[in-house]
């Protein structure tokens, strides 16, 4: 999965990244009557701003993204999609991010990130042992690379929302892996009798229907935002529905067998 | 018996919670974050003015008088923030056109009386042009072809055929490509003076210019933090003058220390002039009013540039000292902006440059579209979960189904009682904290229904799958909640939003399945006949 990520990531070059990031406008406008993505381009070409991203949101409603652009530049565009195709008024939304600030909200993303990846290593360390912090932590990174993946793969664009999506997959992963460790806690003192590996496989065993169920019933609203929701939302949700299947199976396949193989390496419990 | 009353004591104080919770409902409608109602966030960076560096005094000033603004501009129910980067964050609900606000907003509306010290103009083809300032770049701009660059002490001497100086020449140099200026002796550097001056071929630039230090008065040097261009000594580098640019007529002038500022304002006026131009007019107080006396009478004959946000709106020839402190700003195109002038400068001074680094306005139908399809998604997908939960585990489902409504009437009313703002990310995030929710039941039914398949009564497996599932959801919900702590303290806007709404989710549910659903389980065990295994969802297999 990772791997596939990392090819789509350089077939696509790079990540999509949104104004958030690179600085730039963004506006959705509506329009009076249902148009086509070539009326909208060739009015935009006129005036210089072909190189602007649309995105058809509704039949009548699409969303401009360019560069930076000045207030004249902005209205002149505004206007003439008024007089060729015909507006319904003022855009329904417009942002404008300055070039340099996509670097402060990237610093924030991965200061928000590594904190609470450190919250996260220091809790578990407490509360379970070291080696399951630590294990937790590669699940979570598997998760955020998997999810950042998918974007790559089909090109989508990676906002602020996303990054709030990406931490909210790491609260939620980390939820998963932590119920599999508890059993695996629960259950260590039988590694005497049973091994550990055997106690390991057996408590992911049990604790599978609640992994499944769990993750279905948080997947069932999350789809129904996916199919109904507008586009911010729909942005929202599909980061998350990728994030919970991957959270789901990491804490299985991948932050488990950890923890054996570290046990493995560094016995502290018979293999 | 002494569990039992624990229990209808715990079932007590939730429908007391539920009552709150539904008052609060009912009386305050759930705040709607900008996205979702409409409206416009502005986000700007302060930075250092004149040398000074932001402060956290001069960061609430700037709040202060930012506010002051937007109530002048009638607008209502701001919310002026500033965010952990100190980003000065403005919300404007229902503000749809945001440009008028943006304006006044940003408008630093430093007011400066600074004396001209020169103009500066290149020379080409025998003719002369004022140069102007790329802001963007940071530089003068300096047509390449361009035979001398020279500073001259009076540009409307120049323009009317009078007598003018000229102080200095701006050379490149070519070892460290600073760009200085030197004396003109009206004899070296190529050239004599501007009537006579034509090469003809042009190509200066390979000329091997030899600058003599002696002669070098000083450079140029251009600070990005605070958009200033100065001119400096050469060696010590202290400021010699600042070049700004002439809003009539766009050049790029020089000028001296700043004499007089707006802080000593005593009145501000826009309005038409006796000749019926644009203006502001300006009277100081009586300690401004002896400072504009001083520098009137000391330098008659010199020019006043009037400065207002690093921009030379006038620049009136001191003829004679004036003893009232009355004066004015002209050169104001539209009455709008005299207005716009006289609003800035009766607010005060912003102690801060503010820059705009994001600016977002959303319409109201669109905010309502994502809420309305949202909280339809949040309702199917709470119908279809309750339908799983009763299909999988039976009667027990009918508890999560109970646990869940009463989860979003208390997050609902904690929400409006807090006024906490429901952002769009924040709609995702209810939904979240719904799975959540559902989450903490499947673990504890889960483990029920475990305890029955190793053949305990109900009632015991209750307990025990109550005991061991505590320490799974505890666990594993404060690890979320480390995360959406993480997303409070670096989040802006929406995504702080969604903070807040993930965080008070998972506690709630937390509350709600811990102690009321459990005391309803325990409480409705009693009764045997709806306490079958099968009505906790578990077949036992034959011979079991």
């Amino acid at each position: 999965m990772i791997i596939a990520g990392i090819a789509g990531y350089f077939i696509q070059g790079g990540f999509n990244l949104g104004i958030d990031f690179l600085g730039g406008s963004l506006m959705e406008v509506e329009f009076t009557r249902d148009v086509d993505v070539a009326e909208v381009r060739s009015v935009m070409n006129d005036i210089g701003l072909g190189n602007a991203v649309l995105q058809r949101t509704e039949s009548d409603r699409f969303i401009i993204r360019t560069t930076p652009i000045d207030e004249e530049t902005k209205n002149e565009m505004l206007n003439s999609l008024n007089e060729k195709i015909g507006t319904t008024g003022p855009p329904l939304q417009d942002r404008n991010v300055a070039p340099g600030f996509g670097k402060q909200i990237t610093k924030n993303a991965f200061k928000a990130i590594g904190i609470s990846f450190v919250g996260i290593l220091i809790y578990v360390w407490i509360r379970f042992e070291f080696r399951f912090g630590a294990s937790a932590i590669l699940a979570l990174v598997h998760d955020v690379l998997v999810t950042l993946g998918v974007y790559a793969i089909l090109n989508r664009e990676i906002n602020t929302s996303t990054i709030a999506a990406i931490l909210t997959i790491i609260g939620y992963s980390i939820n998963d892996t932590i119920v599999v460790f508890d059993r695996i806690r629960e259950n260590t003192p039988m590694t005497g009798k049973l091994g550990y590996i055997k106690v390991v496989n057996d408590s992911i065993n049990v604790t599978l229907s609640r992994s499944i169920n769990t993750s279905l019933t948080t997947l069932i609203p999350i789809i129904l935002l996916l199919i109904l929701g507008t586009t911010a939302l729909k942005d929202f949700a599909l980061a998350l529905t990728v994030g919970i299947v991957a959270g789901t199976y990491s804490s299985i396949f991948i932050a488990s067998p950890i923890v054996v193989a570290w046990n493995n390496r560094f016995p502290k419990y018979k293999k | 018996m002494r569990n039992k009353k624990v229990h209808i004591t715990i079932i007590a104080i939730f429908i007391a919670i539920i009552s709150v919770s539904l008052y609060y409902i009912l009386k305050e409608p759930i705040n709607l974050g900008l996205d979702l109602k409409g409206g416009t966030q502005i986000i700007l960076k302060p930075t250092e003015r004149g040398g000074e560096e932001v402060t956290t005094q001069s960061l609430d000033k700037a709040m202060l008088i930012i506010m002051d603004r937007i109530d002048k501009l009638g607008i209502s129910e701001p919310l002026v923030t500033k965010d952990l980067s100190k980003n000065i964050v403005i919300q404007l609900p229902g503000v749809k056109d945001p440009d008028k606000a943006k304006e006044i907003i940003g408008k630093t509306a430093q007011l400066e009386f600074r004396l001209v010290t020169g103009t500066f103009i290149s020379i080409k083809n025998q003719k002369w042009d004022t140069l102007k300032f790329d802001y963007e770049k940071g530089e003068l701009v300096i047509d390449p072809d361009a035979e001398k660059v020279l500073l001259v002490d009076d540009i409307n001497a120049l323009v009317s055929g009078n007598l003018y100086e000229i102080d200095g020449e701006l050379l490149s140099d070519p070892e460290s490509e600073e760009m200085l200026l030197v004396k003109y002796s009206g004899e070296d550097n190529q050239e004599t003076d501007v009537e006579g001056s034509s090469t003809g071929d042009g190509s200066e630039s390979n000329v091997d210019i030899n600058i003599d230090p002696e002669k070098v008065i000083g450079k140029i040097i251009y600070k990005p933090e605070t958009r200033e261009l100065l001119l400096v000594d050469y060696k010590d580098e202290s400021e010699l003058g600042e070049i700004l640019v002439d809003s009539r007529n766009d050049a790029a002038t020089l000028v001296g220390p700043v004499l007089l500022t707006g802080d000593k304002l005593a009145k501000v006026a826009a309005g038409y002039g006796t000749n019926g131009e644009i203006r502001v007019a300006l009277s100081f107080k009586d300690e401004g009013v002896e400072i504009f006396k001083e520098i009137t009478s000391e330098n008659i004959g010199r020019n006043l540039a009037i400065v207002l946000d690093e921009e030379i709106k006038s620049a009136p020839y001191i003829k004679v000292p004036i003893t009232d402190g009355d004066a004015e700003i002209t050169g104001i195109s539209s009455i709008e902006e005299a207005k716009n002038v006289e609003l800035v400068l009766q607010t005060g001074a912003l102690p801060v440059n503010l820059q705009i680094e994001e600016s977002s306005s959303v319409g109201p139908t669109l905010g309502m579209d994502s809420l309305n399809k949202g909280l339809y998604a949040g309702i199917i997908g709470f119908i279809l979960i309750i339908v799983f939960m009763l299909f999988y585990y039976k009667g027990l489902g009918i508890y999560s189904a109970l646990g869940l409504i009463i989860y979003i009437i208390i997050f609902w009313g904690v929400m409006s009682g807090i006024g906490a703002a429901l952002t769009l990310p924040g709609i995702a995030g209810i939904i979240l904290t719904i799975g959540i929710a559902v989450d903490a039941n499947v673990i504890i039914f889960e483990r029920i229904k475990e305890e029955i398949l190793k053949a305990k009564s109900p009632r015991i497996a209750i307990g025990y799958g109550f005991k061991n599932a505590l320490r799974t959801i505890v666990d594993s919900n404060v690890t979320t909640l480390i995360t959406a702590a993480a997303l409070f303290r670096f989040g802006t806007g929406p995504i702080k939003g969604f903070a807040v709404t993930l965080s008070l989710g998972v506690v709630i549910s937390m509350i709600v399945s811990l102690l009321f659903t459990r005391s309803i389980i325990f409480l409705m065990s009693g009764i045997s006949r709806i306490n079958t295994p099968g009505f906790l969802g578990v077949r036992r297999r034959s011979g079991e």
